[in-house]
């Protein structure tokens, strides 16, 4: 672990529903420079705890956080913090691809718009051109930015939200499980995206499939039943794992 | 890196035991694809019948209304005869271009004028062929041209009631008979009655119009629909998008749905008692806060009557929503207010306006509650704004199938073509807005 200071921390983050524990007492870290997922079985908390790192969970009424988040040294459940801004500093992109039924520009020139990014037109194209060849969409939508954004396929319409969510300039970004409804082709295409994001922007992934996080991450989370039970660097966690449960997750005895 | 623990391919459940094939030509499989389809051709039967029966309601009440109703447009004239030079009239001609023409040539005895020419023309009881007010449009006719008071002219009047009815072969003997007379000189021609869609109520059927309770049902309608939408629209998105889920919030929706099944009667007595009531606060006595009988009132009252129908409506379409939408807007930063109004009420618009259309058509329709408030006076003048004393379509169809005369009969069945009309158009409206806001997800 470097001794830079972290882009993201959490520090003892627990998350109730009501009286049921979803996440127990986990500390992660998230770097600027890397790509950490979190991978684990159905229901351990890995999409609840992403979801804590924007304050996604504030619009479920029962949900509730303990502990401490800091995005650079800054406390975001304080209240000092302003929620509509954090989440355009930290970005998320859905399990599902998730356009608005607009057209593929307006889909991406939202964002900015509303936070006031572009003061003129010749800048919010800018940011829209900027923004959708990073998603590396720019090449397959350029002549009909004025089509729907829900006519595209399911692999374009996902890199139409990593657009829609590059084109506010967030620091951080959250996928949860990015690739879960796309085909291998398309899956493809979403992990080299994020290999070509990475540096740019600190990334956090969900996944369910083991292979891509392998793939795509210098740093792996497992969690299981709400608990963080090993956290490394992603070719320790899957060469020589230290917990058992881990070993036994990867090699597929369990899912 | 040492090798990956990971197995390279995902290892699949095992392969099922062998059975034998399944044979679907036994006897018992048979029969069961035999009943299958004869369910399935069953429930098509009784869902065409039903659709035939609702279709063939419809068909009857439009062709009785129609039938009935478009005499109701038509109004029958008499040519009358009139000697002005011989009536012995006494006009000062210097005021016809006046205001005050009016008065003068009702001062100068011109409704007994035109009595006396039908007299005479007509032979005795002449004077009952025509109109009650057949000498106004004489008196019209005289103001466009004052040089008819010094000539001998025919002038198209309108027939009274009884010769009207005669004409189209009901009524008694008599006046079938005179009617005959009357037809085989030559003097009676039928045309459409503009009037009919120009003027308000009146005692004589053959003068009654239907604008007066028209403009009251548009002036209603907008007062209903400037409250009821905007109040009812943001009832629906607090309720749904920031009222914390308590039993504070159980017991409003409770409130509301509880609220659309109330008699609207209910509502017509609580505008009432709440809008035309007298209060008393901190000692002082204060009179009715609005006018009774006025479209402002009706208009109140029928909004409390829909309100509750277009929340329900309106939170269900905002409920429809794909939570995903929200989240997606949530997720670069819109803040919650943004989320609808940019996001949410946009794509429950649909849903909200067909909500609104069948509130809007219950109110257009309703007659219970604004009896109640006083809009079922006799007004003859149309209402000049919200408010002005007036009336509306079916509080006018309900005066009107109430009357003794025949006449009203044929007009209570046009008035109700225009009220349909009306509905239709409004509906109409609501379907194109629908579609115009309508995007696929």
């Amino acid at each position: 672990m470097s001794d830079a200071p972290h882009k993201m921390s959490a520090r003892g983050v627990s998350v109730f529903y009501g009286d049921n524990q979803a996440v127990k007492n986990v500390s992660i870290d998230i770097d600027m420079d890397k790509v950490t997922a979190f991978i684990g079985p159905s229901g351990c908390g890995k999409s609840t705890f992403l979801r804590t790192l924007n304050r996604m969970n504030d619009t479920i009424a029962s949900a509730r956080v303990e502990g401490e988040i800091m995005l650079d040294g800054e406390n975001i459940y304080s209240s000092l913090m302003d929620v509509v801004q954090l989440r355009a500093r930290v970005g998320m992109v859905f399990q599902k691809p998730n356009p608005f039924p607009k057209s593929i520009y307006e889909n991406v020139a939202y964002g900015p718009r509303i936070h006031g990014l572009a003061p003129s037109r010749t800048d919010l194209d800018a940011i829209v051109e900027r923004s959708l060849k990073r998603a590396g969409l720019w090449e397959e939508v350029k002549d009909r930015l004025q089509d729907s954004g829900t006519a595209l396929s399911g692999g374009q319409q996902q890199r139409l939200c990593i657009a829609r969510a590059i084109a506010v300039d967030p620091e951080v970004i959250l996928m949860d499980e990015p690739a879960s409804a796309l085909d291998p082709i398309a899956t493809a295409k979403i992990e080299e995206l994020i290999h070509e994001l990475r540096g740019r922007y600190a990334i956090a992934i969900v996944t369910h499939n083991m292979q891509q996080a392998a793939r795509v991450s210098q740093r792996t989370a497992f969690f299981h039943l709400g608990n963080l039970v090993e956290y490394g660097d992603t070719d320790q966690i899957f060469t020589t794992p230290r917990e058992e449960r881990t070993k036994d997750y990867i090699t597929g005895r369990y899912g | 890196m040492s090798k990956s623990l990971v197995p390279e391919t995902p290892t699949g459940p095992e392969e099922p035991a062998v059975r034998a094939p399944t044979d679907w030509k036994t006897a018992a499989m048979q029969k069961r694809i035999r009943r299958r389809y004869a369910r399935e051709w069953r429930f098509r039967f009784f869902g065409f019948a039903a659709v035939v029966l609702s279709a063939s309601f419809l068909a009857f009440l439009l062709v009785v209304m129609v039938a009935n109703g478009w005499r109701g447009f038509t109004r029958t004239d008499v040519a009358l005869p009139i000697d002005f030079a011989a009536s012995g009239m006494v006009v000062e001609r210097s005021q016809l271009a006046t205001p005050a023409a009016d008065l003068a040539l009702a001062g100068a005895g011109l409704e007994n004028a035109v009595k006396s020419a039908a007299a005479t023309a007509f032979g005795p009881g002449g004077e009952d062929f025509i109109s009650e007010n057949a000498w106004l449009r004489v008196r019209d006719a005289i103001k466009r041209d004052p040089s008819l008071l010094d000539r001998k002219l025919r002038i198209d009047v309108p027939a009274s009631t009884r010769i009207d009815q005669a004409v189209r072969g009901d009524g008694d003997a008599a006046t079938r008979a005179a009617a005959a007379r009357l037809q085989q000189a030559g003097v009676v021609s039928r045309h459409f009655n503009t009037d009919f869609l120009l003027e308000s109520d009146s005692t004589d059927p053959v003068a009654v119009g239907i604008w007066g309770a028209l403009k009251g049902s548009l002036l209603t309608m907008a007062v209903t629909f400037l409250i009821a939408f905007p109040v009812g629209v943001l009832s629906a998105i607090y309720l749904e998008e920031y009222a914390p889920r308590n039993r504070w919030t159980d017991l409003i929706e409770v409130s509301i749905n509880n609220l659309a099944a109330v008699p609207s009667i209910i509502f017509g007595l609580l505008g009432l008692a709440v809008f035309l009531g007298s209060w008393s606060l901190f000692g002082y006595q204060m009179g009715p806060l609005l006018p009774r009988s006025a479209a402002l009132v009706g208009g109140l009252t029928l909004a409390l009557m829909i309100m509750p129908v277009i929340v329900i409506a309106s939170r269900n379409a905002i409920k429809a929503v794909p939570p995903s939408i929200r989240d997606a807007a949530l997720g670069i930063g819109a803040s919650p207010i943004q989320v609808v109004f940019h996001h949410v009420l946009p794509l429950a618009m649909p849903g909200i306006l067909t909500g609104t259309i069948i509130g809007m058509a219950r109110a257009l329709g309703e007659t219970a509650p604004l009896l109640l408030i006083g809009m079922r006076a006799f007004i003859v003048t149309p209402p000049g704004g919200f408010t002005d004393p007036a009336t509306v379509l079916p509080v006018q169809i309900f005066l009107w199938s109430d009357e003794v005369s025949r006449g009203f009969i044929e007009k209570t069945s046009a008035a109700i073509i225009v009220l349909l009309v009306f509905l239709l158009a409004m509906n109409g409206l609501a379907i194109y807005l629908r579609n115009k806001f309508e995007t696929r997800w």
